[in-house]
């Protein structure tokens, strides 16, 4: 079920399914938006009805036009506000008034803006509110609807694209005629076509939800520039992929690294909120793509074929060359080649020349003709080891390059595996690339693409079929303990918490800490060093001082009680050397631990998604290795495996070339506490524990040194 | 000149840009909503009013004046 502030299917019909449409503002001018408003309604064939607005001409195109909306005698749907945005509260209260429940304003000039804009804008809202009335817009280049039995052109595109199961939502108007003509092109079609513009009533979380139950749409595309509600974007994918199955191929432009440079923390500066985004749409099942090229790549593949069951593939190719880059692609994308039963061999050698290889990839060899492409694509699909068919093909002399894209093409459909094709080369491959893609075929200029699109549509698959994990129930925590230690700070007016409080917070959430002790001169050092036991690690303590080591203040591999002395004396005299405006408290003096593996966790908020838990290889290097993973509290056991497993020094956790295996588990059952601490303390803004040393398997791992800022 | 005469000459010059009868004009119509100015005709309907009155109009100032009632005082202030 939806959240119950997402618009109902009732309330977008009226936009999506009208009767009857009213072009508010039309006017006779041709290549101009109103008129090419109207002009699109009426060479789309509109199914409904269709009443210009127009106070300045009696008839547009020989139709009838109206003084005001409210002139109109019959109900009407939907209308379509192309009048400038000086007038467009004006004509939405008529429209209110008229009984019309579904808007879309094209019209621009409001949020995007400025002040003036921004009032315009809650202007219109409100009436809308007034009126019950729901909107796409303002500032969009409207909305198509395919169906037959409707045939809704409500934008300025140049074309109306053909039917098809892909639906397409997008923030900017621009990108949307550029994809509308990368389409064309591709033979590709959508069910649903939305820019939908300063979203200023109906956001991209009321789409999702409405392309979920639409029968037509069977794939998502979305593009975003900026992402107001991420939790309600993943909740509202999590929900689409669970219920439909239907996948979501999101382009987020706008990758920026602002957020990173005003963080205080490793975490703050590594979670920048590309990275974070990243990690989210990730982890809801959104398949986010760089480019549109491959954003349709994947689209194509997803939507025309059958998702391939597993990854063994069968390459099929008439040259050498291009079958070892393809099978060089298959292999780094995680594919593997297809072994052949002893049949499908038997087939080949019935079928192809002696001196074709029969092996994956299979070569038809260069003077192969459809009846040697049929007869291999045959054979491989019908093979129960493989789970999908590459096809190659570059042009010979004569290689009868349409009928071979003929057979490809029915085969494709005939078969429950996923038939996708390459056909290397541009103009002499152009004819049989515009069959396979008119018969919905993926077609790719090259292998790579190919064989990564294969690579995304089986992980969409796998991940669809992997069973939820349930959350591991914790009873242990006392939120009163660590609300006490976050209370003191924040009524001190400090943003920074001192090292007790620290302990107290993460103590009170069963998070591991190394046994310390405060000196507050260089007898006491020592004497805590010896109790504690050595070898010790000493640190300044110092609420200005955030990054220890910069400044001197940490002495490590102490063992004795003379060092602990010399030390406690370096650290106060590098303190006062290097910060001398900054207050020290005294000297933490911390048994150090030897042997394990530093890594880090950590906590940030980001403004759309909310708690973000990252992890990585730790110590004082993390911020240049940038080896680290980050989910979205809350996060699933399976994703907290994940996250671990996600880094590149992995290996070096999991016993790599002799070293010991780290006791992983431990890990696990850190992030899950520090996630529930995220979402049960909102107030923690920032928390670094770095280094956490992780021991062996069955041996734990410990904090070594944490930051928590409010 | 007083503003009856201000008011019947602007819905004059409105009146030819637009192609309406001036009669049919009410005094607080809207350009855009009302009367179906565009664009193009807003600039022409700057120029009609210049020539009308004899007067040379800030057009950015000109342009941002939505109806009659606000045309007549915006001209009001040339003469």
């Amino acid at each position: 079920m939806p959240p119950s502030h997402i618009k109902t299917r009732e309330q977008l019909d009226p936009i999506f399914n009208p009767t009857s449409v009213a072009v508010v503002g039309a006017t006779s001018t041709a290549g101009t938006v109103p008129y090419d408003i109207f002009a699109n309604l009426m060479r789309d064939k509109f199914q409904g009805m269709i009443f210009p607005v127009s106070p300045g001409n009696r008839s547009i195109d020989g139709v009838k036009t109206y003084k005001y909306v409210k002139d109109i005698e019959d109900p009407v749907d939907l209308a379509i506000l192309v009048f400038p945005n000086t007038v467009c509260s004006r004509a939405l209260e008529q429209c209110g008034q008229k009984g019309i429940k579904g808007a879309i304003v094209i019209s621009a000039g409001f949020k995007e803006t400025g002040p003036e804009g921004i009032e315009r804008e809650k202007q219109l809202k409100a009436i809308a509110d007034q009126y019950g009335i729901s909107f796409i817009g303002p500032n969009c280049l409207g909305v198509i609807n395919t169906d037959p039995s409707v045939r809704l052109d409500a934008s300025f595109a140049r074309a109306m694209p053909d039917e098809g199961p892909i639906g397409f939502l997008s923030q900017s108007g621009a990108l949307c005629t550029a994809v509308l003509d990368y389409a064309r092109s591709k033979h590709i079609g959508f069910s649903k076509f939305v820019s939908f513009g300063n979203k200023a009533d109906i956001s991209e979380i009321d789409l999702l939800y409405y392309l979920k139950d639409d029968p037509k749409t069977q794939v998502i595309l979305i593009y975003l520039e900026e992402i107001s509600d991420g939790k309600a974007l993943m909740q509202a994918a999590r929900d689409i992929i669970s219920e439909t199955g239907k996948p979501i191929l999101a382009l987020k432009s706008g990758r920026t690294s602002q957020g990173a440079a005003a963080a205080a923390s490793h975490t703050g500066s590594l979670a920048g909120s590309d990275n974070v985004c990243d990690a989210a749409l990730k982890q809801a099942g959104i398949i986010r793509c760089k480019t549109i090229d491959e954003m349709f790549h994947i689209a194509m593949a997803m939507a025309y074929q059958p998702l391939p069951r597993g990854n063994r593939v069968a390459i099929v190719t008439n040259a050498g060359g291009p079958g070892v880059l393809t099978t060089d692609a298959a292999i780094e994308e995680g594919l593997e080649l297809a072994n052949f039963s002893e049949e499908t061999t038997e087939k080949f050698k019935r079928a192809l020349p002696k001196t074709a290889n029969i092996h994956n990839p299979v070569d038809v060899i260069g003077d192969a003709r459809a009846d040697r492409y049929n007869a291999a694509v045959t054979a491989v699909l019908a093979d129960d080891n493989v789970d999908g068919a590459l096809v190659i093909l570059t042009p010979q002399s004569m290689t009868d390059i349409e009928q071979i894209a003929d057979e490809i093409s029915a085969l494709g459909h005939q078969s429950d595996k996923p038939v996708y094709a390459s056909f290397m080369g541009e103009a002499d491959v152009a004819s049989g690339i515009d069959i396979l893609l008119r018969r919905h075929i993926p077609h790719y200029t090259v292998p790579e693409a190919m064989c990564r699109s294969f690579a995304r549509a089986l992980k969409f698959r796998q991940e669809c079929e992997s069973p939820a994990t349930p959350a591991a129930p914790y009873t242990d925590f006392s939120h009163a303990k660590a609300q006490a230690a976050l209370g003191q700070a924040s009524g001190d007016g400090r943003n920074l918490l001192r090292p007790e409080e620290i302990s107290a917070v993460l103590t009170a959430y069963g998070l591991p800490l190394v046994r310390d002790r405060v000196a507050a001169s260089a007898d006491e050092a020592a004497k805590w060093a010896s109790e504690l036991g050595f070898p010790v690690v000493m640190k300044v303590m110092s609420d200005q001082i955030t990054h220890k080591v910069d400044v001197g203040g940490v002495v490590l591999n102490i063992e004795s009680a003379g060092e602990a002395r010399s030390a406690y004396d370096r650290i106060m005299a590098n303190a006062a050397k290097n910060c001398p405006n900054a207050t020290v408290r005294g000297v933490l003096v911390q048994r150090m631990m030897k042997g394990g593996e530093e890594v880090i966790l950590g906590i940030k908020r980001d403004p759309s998604f909310g708690a973000v838990v990252m992890f990585g290889l730790g110590g004082t290097f993390v911020e240049i290795f940038k080896d680290v993973s980050f989910r979205v509290a809350p996060i699933d056991p399976a994703e907290v495996h994940k996250m671990i497993r996600q880094i590149r020094a992995y290996p070096i956790l999991n016993g790599a070339r002799g070293r010991v295996c780290r006791d992983l588990a431990a890990v696990e059952d850190c992030i899950q506490r520090l996630t529930c601490l995220a979402l049960d303390c909102p107030e923690i803004k920032e928390l670094d524990l770095n280094p956490l040393f992780v021991f062996e398997e069955g041996k734990g791992c410990y904090v070594g040194d944490a930051r928590i800022m409010i | 000149m007083n503003e009856s005469e201000i008011v019947s000459r602007v819905k004059k010059a409105a009146g030819f840009v637009l192609k309406i009868d001036p009669e049919q004009i009410s005094d607080d119509a809207n350009f855009v909503f009302d009367l179906g100015a565009d664009s193009k005709q807003s600039v022409q309907l700057v120029g009609a009013l210049e020539e009308e009155f004899g007067v040379s109009l800030d057009e950015d100032k000109a342009l941002a004046v939505q109806d009659i009632d606000s045309c007549v005082k915006f001209v009001a202030q040339y003469l």
